[in-house]
C-alpha cells in the first residue's frame, strides 16, 4: 500500500501541467486457480498482482499509465512521464485527502487465502463423483475447476478523496466432452459468486451442477442440428441474459454513446424496447459477481433503471465519457486490473421480471426455438450488430418443448430486437460471466426471466423449420 | 544476479528443478478523435512465471513485482501448489537445445522515428478516412501503438535464453451511413518497418470495407458455393491448427485423433509453422527453451503430425516439436507464425469461377459460435452475392454454418492474395464447395 503523503506527492506532479483531473489507482491482488482432469488435479497455481495505474484528464484528453515501480521514485516518474502530454500551468493542487466512506454490501469475511488448496479440490470432487458415477462411455473428457480472487484496490484523486475496496471472488466449474462416432460435444457450467466458500457449499448443490452438464454434453450429442432462417424464439431464464449484455447493454455504455457512436445515441427518451421490458444494471445488489459498492474512480455503486416499460431512460456512464455527455459518472467505471485503463462498464444487468410464466411462453408458442444454454457473444455498439452462440436449445411444437437441437447462433440488431420482445416471464435468474472490452476482462452478471422474441435470425445447419 | 536469490530459496525448499520466465512490456499508444488526441497511455510492466518440481510434481506461481519477499513468495506458492497435484505425467525443466537458430525481430529503427511523425500518421489517417466517402458519417478512432517485448528463461541447470522484439500498429475506425442503414469497419497495419506505415492504403482499405457493406441485405438460406477471404480463412485456420495439439489428441477430445500421416483436407492445402521466419511473430524458443523449427503441419491435405511440448512427446516417444507455450498456469500447446501456401489466382478470377455463390469477407463471435472440439461453427458473417462471376450486393445478417473438417476438405481452390493476420497467420482466399448460409 503507498502512503497517503506518497499519494499526494504523486497527484501533485501529475498536476503540474494543467491536467484538471489525476487519479492513483494501486492494486494488490491474489489468484488460485487448479483444474482437475478425468478426476486428478493437473495444475493448481497462484500468484500475486501488484502496481499502480495513473490517470490524467485535461477536458476531452485522458492520459494513463502503470507500473509495478512502486517507489517515490518509480511513481513520480510515470507521473512526470504522463504530465508531458499536457503544456499548460497548473489548474489544482491536492492538500489533503478525505476518505469516502460507503456501504460495505460484499464483505470479505472469510477470505479464501485461507481456506487449504485440498478443501477447494475437495469440492471439485464432489461434482467429479457425481460425473464417474454410472459414467457413460461416450463421456471421453471432463475437466473441474476451482478459482478464487482477492482484490484489495485503494484510489485517491485530485478531488481530494481517497478509498480502498477489498472484494472476494470464488467460482467453480465443469466442462464435459461426449463422443459418439459422428462426433464431439461439450458442454459447461461455472456458477461463481463475490462470497466465502459457504455459497458452494450451502446455497449451491456441486453435485447438481456437476451431474447437468455432463447430461448436456450427451443431450447434445444425439441433437439434430439446428434449422435456419427466422423464427420465434424463447430464451431461457439467467444465461439467457447474454442476449440483452451483447444487444443492448454494450451499446448503454458510455464510451459508445458520448462519442455519438452508439445505435442508441441521442435516443434517451425514446422507446427503444417493448413496452413489457424494463431493464437494469445494478451494481448494489449483495455479495452478486458483478457488484461494487464503489466503482474504480470513487463514485458509489448505483442501481440504474436503463430502460422502463420500453423507455430508454439512463446509460451507464464514466466521468470521463460523461464530460461529453454533459453528466457526472453513475458508478459505472470499471476496470479488469491496474493494467487498463478504466471506462463505463455492465455490473449485473438483467431484463426484469415480468407477468408471464415460463410455462405460460412455451405453451403460446406454436413453431418456435428455446433456447437454455449459452456460450456468449459479441456485438458491434455503432451497428447494433449482436450475435450469440446457444449450447443447448430445443424446438417447440404446439406448445410442448420437443426434439434437443444443437449449432444455433442467433444474430439481429440491438435497437430492432428489444422491440420484438412480446412476453417477459417472471423467473429472473442469473449467470456469471467474464466480459470483455478495452477496460480488459471484467466479472458482470448477466440476468433475465423466460423471454419471447416473435422473430429472430437463427442460423444452423437443419434447413428449414417444419 | 538479479534472480538468484530465487534460486537459492527453492534448493534451500527442496524444489528439485525451476525456472523463471520473465516477460517485459513497454507500450505506447496514442489515439486521435475529432482530430484532438483523446487517449494516450504509456505502459510498463512486466510479469514473471515460475516453475518447479517438488518431489515429482510440478508448482506454478507468478507475481509482477520482483524482491526477496516475492521471490519468497514464488518458492512457497510452488512448493504448496506441487504438493496437491495428482497427475503423474512427466514432467520438465529443460537444459537446452543443441542449437538455437537465432531470428533478430527487433527493429532499432523504430524508436528513431518522432511521435510527432507517428502522431502526424494519425492525422493524415483520420483525414483520409473522412474523406474517403461522403457516406463516411464519422472516423470512430485511428490509433497508433508501439510495443516492446521481451521474454527471457532462465532455469537451474543453468539455461538462459532471450528474445525481444518490436512492432507498431495503425488501426482505423469508421462508419459508413445511408438511409437508416449503419455500418462500421476497421483496418490495420501491424509491422516493425515505418516505411510501411501506408496512410493512404490503409484509410482506403477501411472506407471501402464499409461503404461496400452499406445496401446490403438478407439473402436466401441454402447452402451456396463459396469464396472465404483471406480473414475469414485466417479465423478458421487458427482454430483448425488447434486440433493438432498433442495434448488435445491424449485427452481424446481432438478432431485429428489417429488422423497423423492420413489425408484430412484437400489436396490444395498445405500449412507450414516458420517460426523462424522473420517477422514479427518470430519465436526462436518456446516457453519450455526448446529450439523451434519451421515445419509442414499438413501438406497436400496430409496431417504429417502432432504438434508437441515436452510433457506429450514424452508420453508419445517422440521429440518435441517445439510448441510448448504457457497457458493458464502450465505449459500448453500453441503455434508461434502459420503460413498457408497460397496459389495464383485473384480474388476476381475466383469469383468468376465460382460463377453463383457467396464471398464471406468477415465472421464475427468465434467464442461463442465456433465448438473447436466438434469443429462444428454457426458465425454471423458480412459479405456479398457473386453473381455471373462478379461480386454483387451486399449481405447483412446472415450467419454461415459447417465443420472445420468439412470446410478444409472442401477447398477446390486456393487464391493468390495471401495476407498476414494479427493472430500470427498467413492466408489467402479461398474457393470451398459448400457452406450453409442462413439469412431470410
Amino acid at each position: 500500500m503507498i502512503s497517503k503523503k506518497l499519494a499526494i506527492d504523486v497527484l501533485n506532479a501529475s498536476l503540474a501541467t494543467g491536467a484538471d483531473y489525476a487519479e492513483i489507482f494501486y492494486e494488490d491482488s491474489t489468484y488460485y486457480s487448479a483444474s482437475l482432469e478425468n478426476g486428478k488435479v493437473e495444475t493448481s497455481s497462484s500468484g500475486s498482482l501488484c502496481g499502480v495505474g495513473l490517470r490524467l484528464l485535461k477536458e476531452n484528453q485522458c492520459v494513463y499509465g502503470y507500473t509495478n515501480d512502486l517507489s517515490k521514485k518509480g511513481l513520480l516518474t510515470l507521473a512526470d512521464s504522463l504530465n508531458k502530454s499536457f503544456h499548460g500551468e497548473r489548474l489544482i493542487t491536492v492538500s489533503k485527502l478525505e476518505m469516502i466512506r460507503c456501504k460495505n454490501r460484499n464483505p470479505v469475511i472469510k477470505s479464501y487465502n485461507n481456506l487449504p488448496r485440498e478443501e477447494k479440490i475437495a469440492l471439485v470432487k464432489e461434482g467429479i463423483a457425481e460425473i464417474e458415477k454410472d459414467k457413460d462411455p461416450r463421456i471421453v473428457r471432463y475437466i473441474g475447476f476451482f478459482v478464487d480472487n482477492h482484490r484489495f484496490v485503494a484510489i485517491f484523486n485530485s478531488k481530494g478523496k481517497w478509498f480502498k475496496r477489498d472484494s472476494e471472488f470464488g467460482r467453480l466449474g465443469y466442462n464435459v466432452i461426449a463422443a459418439d462416432k459422428n462426433g464431439f460435444e461439450t458442454s459447461f457450467e461455472g456458477p461463481g459468486c463475490q462470497q466465502d466458500v459457504s455459497y458452494f457449499k450451502t446455497k449451491i448443490n456441486v453435485r447438481k451442477v456437476a451431474r447437468q452438464t455432463a447430461d448436456t454434453a450427451l443431450k447434445m450429442l444425439t441433437a439434430k442440428e439446428c434449422p435456419s432462417g427466422k423464427m420465434p424464439v424463447v430464451i431461457g431464464n439467467g444465461w439467457g441474459g447474454v442476449l440483452f449484455h451483447e444487444a443492448c447493454g454494450h451499446p448503454l455504455e458510455a464510451s459508445a454513446v458520448a462519442k455519438g457512436l452508439s445505435c442508441f445515441s441521442n435516443k434517451l427518451g425514446e422507446m427503444i424496447a417493448s413496452p413489457i421490458v424494463t431493464a437494469v444494471d445494478d451494481s448494489t445488489i449483495p455479495q452478486e459477481w458483478g457488484s461494487i459498492d464503489i466503482d474504480d474512480e470513487g463514485n458509489l455503486g448505483e442501481k440504474r433503471v436503463l430502460v422502463k416499460n420500453g423507455k430508454l431512460v439512463n446509460f451507464m456512464i464514466d466521468d470521463f465519457n460523461g464530460r461529453r455527455m454533459g453528466k457526472p459518472g453513475n458508478g459505472a467505471c470499471r476496470r479488469q486490473n491496474y493494467r487498463y485503463c478504466p471506462t463505463s462498464r455492465m455490473s449485473n444487468t438483467y431484463i426484469a421480471n415480468g407477468k408471464s410464466t415460463p410455462e405460460e411462453i412455451i405453451a403460446a408458442t406454436k413453431l418456435g426455438l428455446y433456447t437454455v444454454g449459452f456460450n456468449g457473444g459479441s456485438v458491434d455498439p455503432s451497428t447494433g450488430e449482436f450475435n450469440f452462440g446457444c449450447s443447448e436449445a430445443y424446438i417447440i411444437r404446439d406448445g410442448k418443448i420437443c426434439e434437443p437441437v444443437k449449432g444455433a447462433t442467433l444474430i439481429g440488431h440491438g435497437d430492432e430486437i428489444l422491440k420484438k420482445i412480446d412476453m417477459v416471464g417472471n423467473d429472473l435468474a442469473f449467470g456469471q460471466g467474464n466480459c470483455g472490452a478495452s477496460s480488459g476482462t471484467i466479472k458482470t452478471n448477466v440476468g433475465q426471466p423466460t423471454i419471447r422474441i416473435s422473430e429472430v435470425t437463427v442460423g444452423g445447419r437443419g434447413g428449414e423449420l417444419k | 544476479m538479479k534472480y538468484d536469490k530465487f534460486f537459492k530459496l527453492a534448493k534451500e525448499a527442496g524444489i528439485e528443478e525451476a525456472e523463471l520466465y520473465i516477460s517485459q512490456k513497454y507500450e505506447v499508444s496514442i489515439s486521435l478523435f475529432h482530430g484532438e488526441i483523446d487517449n494516450n497511455s504509456v505502459n510498463n510492466g512486466f510479469t514473471i512465471l515460475a516453475r518447479g518440481s517438488y518431489k515429482g510434481k510440478f508448482g506454478t506461481s507468478s507475481c509482477d513485482v520482483w524482491n526477496n519477499e516475492k521471490a519468497a513468495f514464488l518458492v512457497n506458492e510452488i512448493v504448496a501448489n506441487a504438493k496437491v497435484i495428482e497427475n503423474e505425467d512427466p514432467i520438465f525443466i529443460f537444459k537446452g537445445s543443441e542449437k538455437y537458430k537465432k531470428v533478430n525481430c527487433y527493429n532499432k529503427e523504430l524508436a528513431n522515428v518522432s511521435l510527432d511523425t507517428k502522431i502526424a500518421k494519425l492525422h493524415e489517417l483520420e483525414n483520409a478516412i473522412r474523406a474517403f466517402d461522403k457516406r463516411i458519417v464519422e472516423v470512430q478512432m485511428v490509433e497508433y501503438s508501439e510495443n516492446m517485448n521481451s521474454v527471457t528463461l532462465i532455469n537451474s541447470y543453468g539455461l538462459k535464453l532471450t528474445q525481444k522484439s518490436n512492432y507498431f500498429v495503425y488501426v482505423g475506425a469508421a462508419i459508413a451511413k445511408e438511409g437508416e442503414q449503419v455500418k462500421s469497419a476497421y483496418d490495420l497495419i501491424l509491422e516493425n518497418d515505418f516505411a510501411k506505415a501506408d496512410m493512404s492504403t490503409l484509410a482506403q482499405q477501411v472506407g471501402q470495407k464499409a461503404v461496400d457493406q452499406l445496401g446490403g441485405e438478407a439473402c436466401e438460406s441454402k447452402v451456396y458455393r463459396a469464396v472465404l477471404s483471406p480473414e475469414v480463412v485466417a479465423d478458421l485456420l487458427k482454430v483448425y491448427i488447434g486440433r493438432a495439439s498433442a495434448e488435445e489428441v491424449q485427452k481424446k477430445s481432438s478432431l485429428f485423433i489417429d488422423k497423423a500421416g492420413q489425408k484430412i483436407a484437400s489436396s490444395k492445402l498445405t500449412i507450414e509453422e516458420r517460426p523462424l521466419q522473420r517477422n514479427i511473430f518470430a519465436r526462436w524458443f518456446d516457453d519450455e527453451g526448446v529450439a523451434t523449427k519451421n515445419k509442414f503441419i499438413v501438406k497436400n491435405g496430409v496431417l504429417q503430425g502432432y504438434l508437441y511440448n515436452l510433457t506429450t512427446a514424452k508420453k508419445d516417444g517422440v521429440e518435441t516439436t517445439g510448441n510448448g507455450y504457457s497457458e493458464g498456469g502450465k505449459i500448453g500447446i500453441d503455434t508461434a507464425f502459420i503460413s498457408m501456401k497460397s496459389g495464383k489466382k485473384s480474388q476476381d478470377e475466383l469469383f468468376s469461377e465460382v460463377g453463383n455463390g457467396v464471398y464471406i469477407t468477415e465472421v464475427s463471435g468465434l467464442h461463442a459460435g465456433m465448438n473447436p472440439q466438434s469443429g462444428n461453427f454457426s458465425l454471423q458473417s458480412t459479405g456479398f452475392l457473386i453473381k455471373d462471376g462478379k461480386k454483387d450486393r451486399g449481405l447483412d445478417l446472415v450467419t454461415v454454418s459447417g465443420n472445420l473438417l468439412d470446410i478444409f476438405k472442401d477447398i477446390q481452390v486456393v487464391g493468390g492474395d495471401t495476407k498476414i493476420f494479427p493472430s500470427a497467420v498467413s492466408c489467402p482466399s479461398v474457393i470451398i464447395k459448400k457452406i450453409t448460409v442462413s439469412g431470410k
